[in-house]
Protein backbone atom coordinates (compact mmCIF):
# COMPACT_ATOMS: atom_id res chain seq x y z
CA UNK A 1 0.00 0.00 0.00
CA UNK A 2 1.37 3.47 -1.10
CA UNK A 3 0.97 5.68 1.92
CA UNK A 4 3.68 7.93 1.55
CA UNK A 5 2.53 11.70 -0.05
CA UNK A 6 5.83 13.67 0.66
CA UNK A 7 7.81 14.38 -1.98
CA UNK A 8 5.08 12.90 -4.49
CA UNK A 9 3.70 15.07 -6.99
CA UNK A 10 0.21 13.89 -6.53
CA UNK A 11 -1.44 15.03 -3.58
CA UNK A 12 -3.51 12.02 -1.90
CA UNK A 13 -7.47 11.64 -2.27
CA UNK A 14 -7.76 11.59 1.52
CA UNK A 15 -5.11 12.52 3.71
CA UNK A 16 -6.27 12.26 7.45
CA UNK A 17 -4.15 12.96 10.36
CA UNK A 18 -4.58 12.48 13.97
CA UNK A 19 -8.39 12.99 13.41
CA UNK A 20 -10.26 13.25 17.16
CA UNK A 21 -13.82 13.86 17.00
CA UNK A 22 -15.95 14.29 20.11
CA UNK A 23 -19.98 15.07 20.79
CA UNK A 24 -20.21 16.32 24.02
CA UNK A 25 -17.59 14.09 26.96
CA UNK A 26 -18.02 10.94 24.44
CA UNK A 27 -15.13 10.26 22.04
CA UNK A 28 -16.41 8.90 18.61
CA UNK A 29 -13.27 8.94 16.93
CA UNK A 30 -9.50 8.28 18.51
CA UNK A 31 -6.75 10.18 16.77
CA UNK A 32 -6.78 8.45 13.92
CA UNK A 33 -4.93 8.52 10.30
CA UNK A 34 -5.56 7.39 7.65
CA UNK A 35 -4.11 8.22 3.84
CA UNK A 36 -5.49 6.80 0.68
CA UNK A 37 -3.78 7.27 -2.49
CA UNK A 38 -5.56 8.45 -5.88
CA UNK A 39 -7.26 5.37 -7.46
CA UNK A 40 -7.63 3.29 -4.94
CA UNK A 41 -11.24 1.86 -3.31
CA UNK A 42 -10.88 2.08 0.37
CA UNK A 43 -13.78 0.52 2.73
CA UNK A 44 -14.13 1.99 5.96
CA UNK A 45 -15.91 -1.25 7.97
CA UNK A 46 -17.45 -0.79 11.14
CA UNK A 47 -20.08 -2.09 13.26
CA UNK A 48 -22.70 0.40 14.28
CA UNK A 49 -21.26 3.16 16.10
CA UNK A 50 -17.95 2.41 15.07
CA UNK A 51 -16.95 6.14 14.31
CA UNK A 52 -17.36 5.57 10.61
CA UNK A 53 -19.80 8.18 9.61
CA UNK A 54 -17.79 10.67 12.26
CA UNK A 55 -14.76 9.94 10.19
CA UNK A 56 -16.46 11.03 6.78
CA UNK A 57 -18.49 13.51 8.48
CA UNK A 58 -14.98 15.32 9.80
CA UNK A 59 -13.66 14.62 6.20
CA UNK A 60 -16.40 16.54 4.71
CA UNK A 61 -15.76 19.58 7.17
CA UNK A 62 -19.52 18.84 8.57
CA UNK A 63 -17.99 19.75 11.81
CA UNK A 64 -15.18 21.05 13.51
CA UNK A 65 -12.73 17.81 14.83
CA UNK A 66 -11.27 18.54 18.48
CA UNK A 67 -8.36 17.49 17.05
CA UNK A 68 -6.24 16.93 14.35
CA UNK A 69 -6.30 17.84 10.38
CA UNK A 70 -8.23 16.40 6.96
CA UNK A 71 -7.01 17.58 3.74
CA UNK A 72 -8.76 16.45 0.20
CA UNK A 73 -7.05 16.29 -2.44
CA UNK A 74 -4.49 18.67 -1.06
CA UNK A 75 -7.17 21.31 0.14
CA UNK A 76 -8.97 21.62 2.82
CA UNK A 77 -12.89 20.07 2.92
CA UNK A 78 -14.87 23.14 2.30
CA UNK A 79 -12.26 24.14 -0.46
CA UNK A 80 -12.14 20.54 -2.07
CA UNK A 81 -16.16 20.57 -2.01
CA UNK A 82 -16.41 23.94 -3.45
CA UNK A 83 -14.18 23.11 -6.34
CA UNK A 84 -16.13 20.18 -7.09
CA UNK A 85 -13.25 17.37 -6.52
CA UNK A 86 -15.51 15.59 -4.11
CA UNK A 87 -18.55 13.65 -4.21
CA UNK A 88 -20.48 12.27 -1.18
CA UNK A 89 -23.40 10.29 -0.06
CA UNK A 90 -24.47 11.16 3.61
CA UNK A 91 -25.96 9.17 5.71
CA UNK A 92 -28.83 11.64 6.53
CA UNK A 93 -28.46 13.22 3.57
CA UNK A 94 -32.03 14.13 1.75
CA UNK A 95 -33.88 15.72 -1.36
CA UNK A 96 -35.87 19.34 -1.06
CA UNK A 97 -39.57 18.54 -0.83
CA UNK A 98 -41.97 20.12 -3.61
CA UNK A 99 -39.37 19.17 -6.15
CA UNK A 100 -38.88 17.12 -9.41
CA UNK A 101 -35.80 15.22 -9.75
CA UNK A 102 -34.44 16.81 -12.68
CA UNK A 103 -34.95 20.48 -11.31
CA UNK A 104 -32.77 19.29 -7.90
CA UNK A 105 -30.01 17.14 -10.47
CA UNK A 106 -30.01 20.72 -12.93
CA UNK A 107 -29.29 22.64 -9.96
CA UNK A 108 -26.48 20.83 -8.63
CA UNK A 109 -24.69 20.23 -12.07
CA UNK A 110 -25.27 23.28 -12.93
CA UNK A 111 -22.12 24.72 -10.40
CA UNK A 112 -19.82 22.27 -11.87
CA UNK A 113 -17.62 23.85 -14.78
CA UNK A 114 -17.42 20.47 -16.31
CA UNK A 115 -20.61 18.22 -14.91
CA UNK A 116 -21.00 14.41 -16.22
CA UNK A 117 -23.06 14.39 -19.11
CA UNK A 118 -26.35 14.00 -18.15
CA UNK A 119 -27.10 10.92 -20.28
CA UNK A 120 -24.62 9.29 -18.82
CA UNK A 121 -24.94 10.43 -15.58
CA UNK A 122 -28.66 9.17 -15.49
CA UNK A 123 -27.41 5.73 -16.97
CA UNK A 124 -24.92 5.38 -14.51
CA UNK A 125 -26.70 6.41 -11.65
CA UNK A 126 -29.62 4.45 -12.80
CA UNK A 127 -32.16 7.07 -12.65
CA UNK A 128 -33.55 6.45 -15.90
CA UNK A 129 -37.23 7.86 -16.04
CA UNK A 130 -37.15 9.12 -12.95
CA UNK A 131 -36.07 12.97 -13.87
CA UNK A 132 -39.67 14.16 -14.39
CA UNK A 133 -40.66 12.33 -11.04
CA UNK A 134 -41.72 14.53 -7.71
CA UNK A 135 -38.35 14.15 -4.94
CA UNK A 136 -41.47 13.20 -2.40
CA UNK A 137 -42.61 10.01 -4.39
CA UNK A 138 -39.69 8.27 -4.82
CA UNK A 139 -39.01 4.82 -3.17
CA UNK A 140 -36.40 4.74 -0.46
CA UNK A 141 -33.92 3.07 -3.23
CA UNK A 142 -34.80 5.61 -6.13
CA UNK A 143 -34.03 8.51 -3.07
CA UNK A 144 -30.01 7.03 -2.97
CA UNK A 145 -29.49 6.76 -6.67
CA UNK A 146 -31.17 10.26 -6.80
CA UNK A 147 -28.30 11.14 -4.13
CA UNK A 148 -25.74 9.14 -5.74
CA UNK A 149 -26.22 11.12 -9.27
CA UNK A 150 -26.14 14.22 -7.32
CA UNK A 151 -22.57 13.16 -5.90
CA UNK A 152 -21.48 11.90 -9.11
CA UNK A 153 -22.80 15.33 -10.54
CA UNK A 154 -19.71 16.73 -10.79
CA UNK A 155 -17.89 13.80 -12.25
CA UNK A 156 -15.59 14.37 -8.88
CA UNK A 157 -12.30 12.50 -8.85
CA UNK A 158 -13.03 11.29 -4.88
CA UNK A 159 -15.96 10.13 -3.85
CA UNK A 160 -16.73 9.54 -0.57
CA UNK A 161 -19.96 7.03 0.59
CA UNK A 162 -21.43 6.99 4.13
CA UNK A 163 -23.46 3.74 4.05
CA UNK A 164 -24.58 4.46 0.71
CA UNK A 165 -26.79 1.00 0.53
CA UNK A 166 -28.50 0.97 3.52
CA UNK A 167 -31.59 1.88 2.33
CA UNK A 168 -31.36 -0.87 -1.27
CA UNK A 169 -32.96 -3.93 -1.60
CA UNK A 170 -30.41 -7.16 -2.56
CA UNK A 171 -30.74 -5.93 -6.23
CA UNK A 172 -30.58 -2.56 -5.88
CA UNK A 173 -27.36 -3.06 -3.64
CA UNK A 174 -25.40 -5.38 -6.78
CA UNK A 175 -26.82 -2.57 -9.06
CA UNK A 176 -24.79 -0.39 -6.92
CA UNK A 177 -21.69 -1.84 -6.41
CA UNK A 178 -21.10 -2.49 -9.94
CA UNK A 179 -21.52 1.09 -10.88
CA UNK A 180 -18.91 1.47 -8.47
CA UNK A 181 -16.49 -0.83 -9.55
CA UNK A 182 -17.09 0.85 -12.82
CA UNK A 183 -16.04 4.14 -11.48
CA UNK A 184 -12.97 2.51 -9.73
CA UNK A 185 -11.72 1.13 -13.38
CA UNK A 186 -11.82 4.72 -14.66
CA UNK A 187 -9.91 6.30 -12.18
CA UNK A 188 -12.16 7.43 -9.27
CA UNK A 189 -10.90 7.49 -5.71
CA UNK A 190 -13.74 5.48 -4.06
CA UNK A 191 -13.81 5.52 -0.14
CA UNK A 192 -16.95 4.04 1.42
CA UNK A 193 -18.53 3.20 4.94
CA UNK A 194 -20.17 0.22 5.56
CA UNK A 195 -20.68 -2.63 7.95
CA UNK A 196 -21.20 -5.38 5.34
CA UNK A 197 -17.99 -7.39 5.17
CA UNK A 198 -19.21 -9.08 1.69
CA UNK A 199 -19.54 -5.46 0.81
CA UNK A 200 -16.17 -4.17 1.43
CA UNK A 201 -14.65 -8.10 -0.12
CA UNK A 202 -16.10 -7.26 -3.52
CA UNK A 203 -15.19 -3.67 -4.07
CA UNK A 204 -12.47 -2.29 -2.19
CA UNK A 205 -8.57 -2.79 -2.60
CA UNK A 206 -8.37 -1.97 0.99
CA UNK A 207 -10.42 -2.39 3.80
CA UNK A 208 -9.61 -0.63 6.94
CA UNK A 209 -11.54 -1.74 9.93
CA UNK A 210 -12.86 0.64 12.38
CA UNK A 211 -13.88 0.04 15.72
CA UNK A 212 -14.29 2.69 18.65
CA UNK A 213 -13.01 5.22 16.64
CA UNK A 214 -9.56 3.74 16.17
CA UNK A 215 -8.10 1.60 12.83
CA UNK A 216 -7.97 -2.05 14.02
CA UNK A 217 -6.38 -3.23 11.09
CA UNK A 218 -5.87 -1.77 7.09
CA UNK A 219 -5.20 -4.13 4.53
CA UNK A 220 -6.07 -6.07 1.52
CA UNK A 221 -9.63 -7.11 1.56
CA UNK A 222 -8.26 -10.78 1.32
CA UNK A 223 -5.78 -10.32 4.47
CA UNK A 224 -8.45 -8.63 6.40
CA UNK A 225 -10.63 -11.54 5.52
CA UNK A 226 -8.32 -14.26 6.36
CA UNK A 227 -7.75 -12.14 9.80
CA UNK A 228 -11.66 -11.92 10.69
CA UNK A 229 -13.11 -14.62 8.41
CA UNK A 230 -12.85 -17.54 11.17
CA UNK A 231 -15.00 -19.49 11.73
CA UNK A 232 -16.90 -20.85 15.09
CA UNK A 233 -16.80 -24.67 15.93
CA UNK A 234 -19.60 -25.28 18.80
CA UNK A 235 -20.47 -28.36 21.06
CA UNK A 236 -21.52 -28.80 24.33
CA UNK A 237 -18.82 -30.02 26.71
CA UNK A 238 -19.86 -29.74 30.45
CA UNK A 239 -16.13 -31.36 31.25
CA UNK A 240 -12.80 -30.07 31.16
CA UNK A 241 -11.77 -27.40 28.41
CA UNK A 242 -7.90 -26.73 29.29
CA UNK A 243 -6.70 -28.59 26.38
CA UNK A 244 -8.97 -27.35 23.82
CA UNK A 245 -6.70 -23.56 23.32
CA UNK A 246 -4.21 -26.09 22.36
CA UNK A 247 -6.19 -27.17 18.87
CA UNK A 248 -4.71 -26.36 15.77
CA UNK A 249 -6.21 -23.13 14.17
CA UNK A 250 -8.03 -21.89 17.63
CA UNK A 251 -7.92 -18.61 18.23
CA UNK A 252 -9.81 -18.33 21.17
CA UNK A 253 -12.29 -20.29 23.46
CA UNK A 254 -15.90 -18.46 24.59
CA UNK A 255 -19.63 -19.94 25.49
CA UNK A 256 -21.22 -20.77 29.30
CA UNK A 257 -21.09 -23.69 31.55
CA UNK A 258 -22.08 -25.80 29.17
CA UNK A 259 -21.43 -24.70 25.44
CA UNK A 260 -18.45 -24.15 23.98
CA UNK A 261 -17.61 -22.03 21.16
CA UNK A 262 -14.01 -22.17 19.42
CA UNK A 263 -13.41 -19.38 17.14
CA UNK A 264 -10.58 -20.82 14.80
CA UNK A 265 -8.91 -19.92 11.66
CA UNK A 266 -8.85 -23.30 10.38
CA UNK A 267 -12.07 -25.08 10.95
CA UNK A 268 -10.89 -28.29 9.35
CA UNK A 269 -7.65 -28.72 11.32
CA UNK A 270 -9.91 -28.10 14.54
CA UNK A 271 -12.16 -30.22 13.84
CA UNK A 272 -10.04 -33.12 12.57
CA UNK A 273 -8.10 -33.18 15.95
CA UNK A 274 -11.05 -32.48 17.88
CA UNK A 275 -12.53 -35.68 16.39
CA UNK A 276 -8.79 -37.53 16.41
CA UNK A 277 -8.90 -36.53 20.37
CA UNK A 278 -11.97 -38.96 20.47
CA UNK A 279 -14.05 -36.13 23.01
CA UNK A 280 -17.64 -36.45 22.71
CA UNK A 281 -18.96 -33.82 20.38
CA UNK A 282 -22.57 -33.55 21.05
CA UNK A 283 -24.94 -31.16 19.02
CA UNK A 284 -21.40 -30.09 16.93
CA UNK A 285 -21.74 -27.08 14.65
CA UNK A 286 -19.47 -25.38 12.79
CA UNK A 287 -20.58 -22.03 10.79
CA UNK A 288 -19.15 -18.60 9.79
CA UNK A 289 -17.84 -16.08 12.55
CA UNK A 290 -20.79 -13.04 12.80
CA UNK A 291 -18.38 -9.24 11.98
CA UNK A 292 -19.26 -8.92 15.61
CA UNK A 293 -17.34 -11.37 16.63
CA UNK A 294 -14.60 -10.76 14.24
CA UNK A 295 -14.17 -7.06 15.82
CA UNK A 296 -13.89 -8.72 19.42
CA UNK A 297 -11.50 -11.18 18.05
CA UNK A 298 -9.42 -7.99 16.50
CA UNK A 299 -9.80 -5.86 19.39
CA UNK A 300 -8.77 -8.41 21.64
CA UNK A 301 -5.68 -8.90 19.46
CA UNK A 302 -5.21 -4.96 19.32
CA UNK A 303 -5.30 -5.15 23.38
CA UNK A 304 -2.65 -7.93 23.37
CA UNK A 305 -0.03 -6.41 21.54
CA UNK A 306 -0.91 -2.56 22.99
CA UNK A 307 -2.18 -3.71 26.38
CA UNK A 308 0.77 -1.15 27.77
CA UNK A 309 -0.56 2.24 26.33
CA UNK A 310 -4.19 1.36 27.84
CA UNK B 1 -27.59 32.92 -7.56
CA UNK B 2 -30.72 33.29 -9.82
CA UNK B 3 -31.03 29.24 -10.30
CA UNK B 4 -31.69 28.53 -6.48
CA UNK B 5 -34.28 31.75 -6.58
CA UNK B 6 -36.02 30.40 -9.21
CA UNK B 7 -35.97 26.96 -7.91
CA UNK B 8 -36.76 27.46 -4.22
CA UNK B 9 -39.99 30.16 -5.65
CA UNK B 10 -41.19 26.96 -7.55
CA UNK B 11 -40.79 24.84 -4.58
CA UNK B 12 -43.16 27.42 -2.71
CA UNK B 13 -45.35 27.58 -5.77
CA UNK B 14 -46.19 23.83 -5.76
CA UNK B 15 -47.34 24.41 -1.96
CA UNK B 16 -51.25 24.53 -2.31
CA UNK B 17 -51.32 24.99 1.55
CA UNK B 18 -49.07 28.10 1.37
CA UNK B 19 -50.73 29.53 -1.38
CA UNK B 20 -54.59 29.30 0.26
CA UNK B 21 -53.13 30.89 3.62
CA UNK B 22 -51.25 34.02 2.58
CA UNK B 23 -53.13 34.75 -1.10
CA UNK B 24 -56.30 33.47 -1.12
CA UNK B 25 -57.27 33.40 2.79
CA UNK B 26 -56.77 37.58 3.36
CA UNK B 27 -58.47 38.16 0.09
CA UNK B 28 -61.25 36.41 1.25
CA UNK B 29 -60.86 37.79 4.45
CA UNK B 30 -60.92 41.17 3.39
CA UNK B 31 -64.35 40.78 1.26
CA UNK B 32 -65.62 38.99 4.34
CA UNK B 33 -65.08 41.63 7.05
CA UNK B 34 -66.01 44.46 5.00
CA UNK B 35 -69.54 42.85 3.84
CA UNK B 36 -70.20 41.97 7.50
CA UNK B 37 -69.36 44.98 9.29
CA UNK B 38 -69.47 47.51 6.49
CA UNK B 39 -73.05 46.72 5.71
CA UNK B 40 -73.94 48.07 9.10
CA UNK B 41 -71.73 50.80 9.20
CA UNK B 42 -73.70 54.68 7.84
CA UNK B 43 -72.71 55.65 4.25
CA UNK B 44 -69.99 58.05 5.08
CA UNK B 45 -68.26 56.11 7.50
CA UNK B 46 -68.28 52.82 4.60
CA UNK B 47 -64.70 54.22 2.95
CA UNK B 48 -62.96 54.86 6.36
CA UNK B 49 -64.14 51.27 7.22
CA UNK B 50 -62.69 49.62 4.39
CA UNK B 51 -59.77 51.34 3.86
CA UNK B 52 -58.69 50.12 7.86
CA UNK B 53 -60.05 46.28 6.82
CA UNK B 54 -57.68 46.48 3.76
CA UNK B 55 -54.47 47.57 5.48
CA UNK B 56 -55.15 45.41 8.18
CA UNK B 57 -55.76 42.36 5.69
CA UNK B 58 -52.56 43.55 3.61
CA UNK B 59 -50.70 43.39 7.23
CA UNK B 60 -52.10 39.65 7.55
CA UNK B 61 -51.33 38.44 4.76
CA UNK B 62 -48.11 39.75 4.08
CA UNK B 63 -46.93 38.80 8.18
CA UNK B 64 -48.09 35.27 6.86
CA UNK B 65 -46.60 34.73 3.54
CA UNK B 66 -43.28 36.16 5.11
CA UNK B 67 -43.24 33.92 8.03
CA UNK B 68 -44.69 30.89 5.84
CA UNK B 69 -41.62 31.32 3.54
CA UNK B 70 -38.78 31.51 5.50
CA UNK B 71 -39.84 29.10 8.13
CA UNK B 72 -39.77 26.73 5.39
CA UNK B 73 -36.16 26.33 5.94
CA UNK B 74 -36.71 23.92 8.99
CA UNK B 75 -38.12 21.34 6.60
CA UNK B 76 -35.25 21.96 4.37
CA UNK B 77 -33.11 20.88 7.20
CA UNK B 78 -35.26 18.26 8.73
CA UNK B 79 -34.74 16.30 5.33
CA UNK B 80 -31.24 16.71 4.96
CA UNK B 81 -31.68 18.77 1.58
CA UNK B 82 -29.61 21.50 3.33
CA UNK B 83 -26.52 18.81 4.80
CA UNK B 84 -26.56 17.38 0.93
CA UNK B 85 -26.54 20.96 -0.25
CA UNK B 86 -23.24 21.51 1.98
CA UNK B 87 -21.65 18.74 -0.01
CA UNK B 88 -21.67 19.93 -3.53
CA UNK B 89 -20.31 23.48 -4.56
CA UNK B 90 -23.41 25.44 -4.12
CA UNK B 91 -22.37 27.73 -1.33
CA UNK B 92 -24.35 27.35 1.97
CA UNK B 93 -23.88 31.18 2.13
CA UNK B 94 -26.50 31.79 -0.58
CA UNK B 95 -28.96 29.26 0.75
CA UNK B 96 -29.35 31.65 3.55
CA UNK B 97 -30.06 34.76 1.33
CA UNK B 98 -32.23 33.47 -1.06
CA UNK B 99 -34.35 32.15 1.53
CA UNK B 100 -34.51 35.66 2.67
CA UNK B 101 -35.38 36.97 -0.50
CA UNK B 102 -37.69 34.21 -1.58
CA UNK B 103 -39.47 35.18 1.96
CA UNK B 104 -39.46 39.49 0.57
CA UNK B 105 -40.63 38.20 -2.91
CA UNK B 106 -43.47 36.27 -1.87
CA UNK B 107 -44.96 39.10 0.13
CA UNK B 108 -45.72 40.77 -2.67
CA UNK B 109 -48.11 38.60 -4.28
CA UNK B 110 -49.84 38.78 -1.06
CA UNK B 111 -50.42 42.50 -0.95
CA UNK B 112 -51.43 42.92 -4.39
CA UNK B 113 -54.36 40.27 -4.56
CA UNK B 114 -55.85 41.99 -1.02
CA UNK B 115 -55.36 45.43 -2.98
CA UNK B 116 -57.25 44.67 -5.93
CA UNK B 117 -59.95 43.15 -3.78
CA UNK B 118 -59.78 46.01 -2.00
CA UNK B 119 -59.88 48.19 -4.69
CA UNK B 120 -62.45 46.50 -6.91
CA UNK B 121 -64.37 44.28 -5.29
CA UNK B 122 -65.05 46.74 -1.86
CA UNK B 123 -64.12 49.40 -3.79
CA UNK B 124 -61.83 51.29 -1.77
CA UNK B 125 -60.70 54.42 -3.28
CA UNK B 126 -57.50 55.51 -2.70
CA UNK B 127 -55.32 58.02 -5.29
CA UNK B 128 -52.63 56.22 -7.13
CA UNK B 129 -49.78 57.20 -4.87
CA UNK B 130 -51.53 56.47 -1.85
CA UNK B 131 -51.86 52.29 -3.61
CA UNK B 132 -48.31 53.08 -4.75
CA UNK B 133 -46.81 53.99 -0.89
CA UNK B 134 -48.86 51.84 0.94
CA UNK B 135 -47.85 48.81 -0.83
CA UNK B 136 -44.25 49.77 -1.33
CA UNK B 137 -44.14 50.29 2.68
CA UNK B 138 -45.93 47.50 3.65
CA UNK B 139 -43.45 45.45 1.30
CA UNK B 140 -40.35 47.38 3.04
CA UNK B 141 -42.26 46.72 6.44
CA UNK B 142 -42.65 42.79 5.84
CA UNK B 143 -38.62 42.10 6.45
CA UNK B 144 -39.03 42.29 10.17
CA UNK B 145 -41.40 39.18 9.91
CA UNK B 146 -38.87 37.30 7.16
CA UNK B 147 -36.49 38.46 10.26
CA UNK B 148 -38.68 36.90 12.62
CA UNK B 149 -39.36 33.73 10.51
CA UNK B 150 -35.70 32.90 9.73
CA UNK B 151 -35.02 32.87 13.42
CA UNK B 152 -38.00 30.79 14.52
CA UNK B 153 -37.38 28.42 10.96
CA UNK B 154 -33.57 27.93 12.32
CA UNK B 155 -34.67 27.31 15.72
CA UNK B 156 -36.88 24.56 15.35
CA UNK B 157 -37.27 20.67 13.86
CA UNK B 158 -39.74 20.51 10.95
CA UNK B 159 -42.98 19.31 13.23
CA UNK B 160 -42.58 22.15 15.43
CA UNK B 161 -42.09 24.57 12.46
CA UNK B 162 -44.95 23.13 10.85
CA UNK B 163 -47.21 24.42 13.67
CA UNK B 164 -45.19 27.78 14.21
CA UNK B 165 -46.28 28.83 10.67
CA UNK B 166 -49.95 28.94 11.67
CA UNK B 167 -49.57 29.67 15.29
CA UNK B 168 -47.39 32.48 15.11
CA UNK B 169 -49.40 34.13 12.23
CA UNK B 170 -52.72 33.65 14.03
CA UNK B 171 -51.14 35.12 17.27
CA UNK B 172 -49.74 38.09 15.48
CA UNK B 173 -52.84 38.83 13.70
CA UNK B 174 -55.37 38.28 16.56
CA UNK B 175 -53.27 40.02 19.11
CA UNK B 176 -51.93 43.15 17.74
CA UNK B 177 -55.39 43.92 16.17
CA UNK B 178 -55.51 42.78 12.86
CA UNK B 179 -58.61 40.78 13.17
CA UNK B 180 -60.23 43.03 15.25
CA UNK B 181 -59.56 46.89 15.59
CA UNK B 182 -57.55 47.69 18.92
CA UNK B 183 -59.87 50.14 19.64
CA UNK B 184 -62.47 47.18 20.38
CA UNK B 185 -59.83 45.93 23.00
CA UNK B 186 -60.11 46.20 27.09
CA UNK B 187 -56.96 48.46 28.12
CA UNK B 188 -54.84 45.55 29.07
CA UNK B 189 -55.31 43.67 25.66
CA UNK B 190 -54.72 46.83 23.74
CA UNK B 191 -51.61 47.94 25.80
CA UNK B 192 -50.36 43.97 24.93
CA UNK B 193 -51.45 45.02 21.24
CA UNK B 194 -48.80 47.93 20.94
CA UNK B 195 -46.23 45.49 22.48
CA UNK B 196 -46.94 43.20 18.70
CA UNK B 197 -44.77 44.13 15.61
CA UNK B 198 -48.16 42.84 13.90
CA UNK B 199 -49.64 46.22 15.38
CA UNK B 200 -47.14 48.59 14.66
CA UNK B 201 -46.70 46.83 10.95
CA UNK B 202 -50.80 47.87 10.39
CA UNK B 203 -50.05 51.22 11.85
CA UNK B 204 -47.35 51.89 9.70
CA UNK B 205 -50.22 50.95 6.53
CA UNK B 206 -52.92 53.16 8.44
CA UNK B 207 -50.39 56.04 8.70
CA UNK B 208 -49.64 55.55 4.35
CA UNK B 209 -52.92 55.39 3.87
CA UNK B 210 -54.17 58.30 5.80
CA UNK B 211 -51.11 60.09 4.00
CA UNK B 212 -50.04 60.96 8.07
CA UNK B 213 -46.34 60.95 9.03
CA UNK B 214 -45.48 57.41 10.01
CA UNK B 215 -42.72 57.74 12.19
CA UNK B 216 -43.32 55.98 15.55
CA UNK B 217 -44.44 52.90 13.64
CA UNK B 218 -41.18 52.68 11.56
CA UNK B 219 -38.90 52.94 14.40
CA UNK B 220 -40.72 50.60 16.62
CA UNK B 221 -40.48 48.59 13.70
CA UNK B 222 -36.72 48.88 12.96
CA UNK B 223 -36.09 48.67 16.29
CA UNK B 224 -38.09 44.96 15.86
CA UNK B 225 -36.18 43.93 12.94
CA UNK B 226 -32.90 45.15 14.52
CA UNK B 227 -34.18 42.00 17.20
CA UNK B 228 -35.11 39.35 15.17
CA UNK B 229 -32.43 39.84 12.80
CA UNK B 230 -29.85 39.57 15.74
CA UNK B 231 -31.61 36.57 16.93
CA UNK B 232 -31.49 34.82 13.49
CA UNK B 233 -27.51 35.57 13.35
CA UNK B 234 -27.74 34.01 16.54
CA UNK B 235 -29.34 30.61 15.92
CA UNK B 236 -27.88 30.29 12.79
CA UNK B 237 -24.11 30.67 14.19
CA UNK B 238 -25.05 28.02 17.24
CA UNK B 239 -26.70 25.60 14.65
CA UNK B 240 -25.09 25.66 11.40
CA UNK B 241 -27.20 24.70 8.51
CA UNK B 242 -26.46 21.39 7.48
CA UNK B 243 -26.80 20.80 11.65
CA UNK B 244 -28.96 17.16 11.92
CA UNK B 245 -32.08 18.61 13.33
CA UNK B 246 -32.81 17.15 17.04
Amino acid sequence: MGGQARGMPEPLALDVRGLTVRYGSATAVHDLTLAVPRGETVALLGANGAGKSSVVNAALGLFRPAAGTVRLLGREPAAALEAGGVGAMLQHGGLPSEARVGEVLALVRRRYDDPWPLADLVATAGIGGLLDRAVDALSGGQRQRVLLALALAGAPPLLLLDEPTSAMDVEGRQAFWTTMRGLAARGHTVVFATHHLDEADAVADRVVVVAGGRVLADGTAAAIKSQIAGRTVRFRCPGLRDGLTGLPGVTGISGDADLVELATSDAEATLRALLDSRTPLPDLEVRGASLEQAFLHLTTQRDATEGALR
Amino acid sequence: MTDLLLFQLRRVGRNKQYLFFTVLLPALFTIFFTKVIGGQAPAGEYQDLAGAVLVSMMAYGAIGAALGATIRIAFDRSSGWLRQLRVTPVPTGSVFSVDVVVGALLVLPSLLVVALVGRFVNGVEFGLGTWLALIGSLWAGSVVFVALGVAVGLSLDAQAAGAAIGILGTVLAALGGLWFPVEMFPDGMAALARAMPSYWFAELGRDVAAGTFAGLPVMALAGYGVVFAAAALVVARRRPLHAVAG
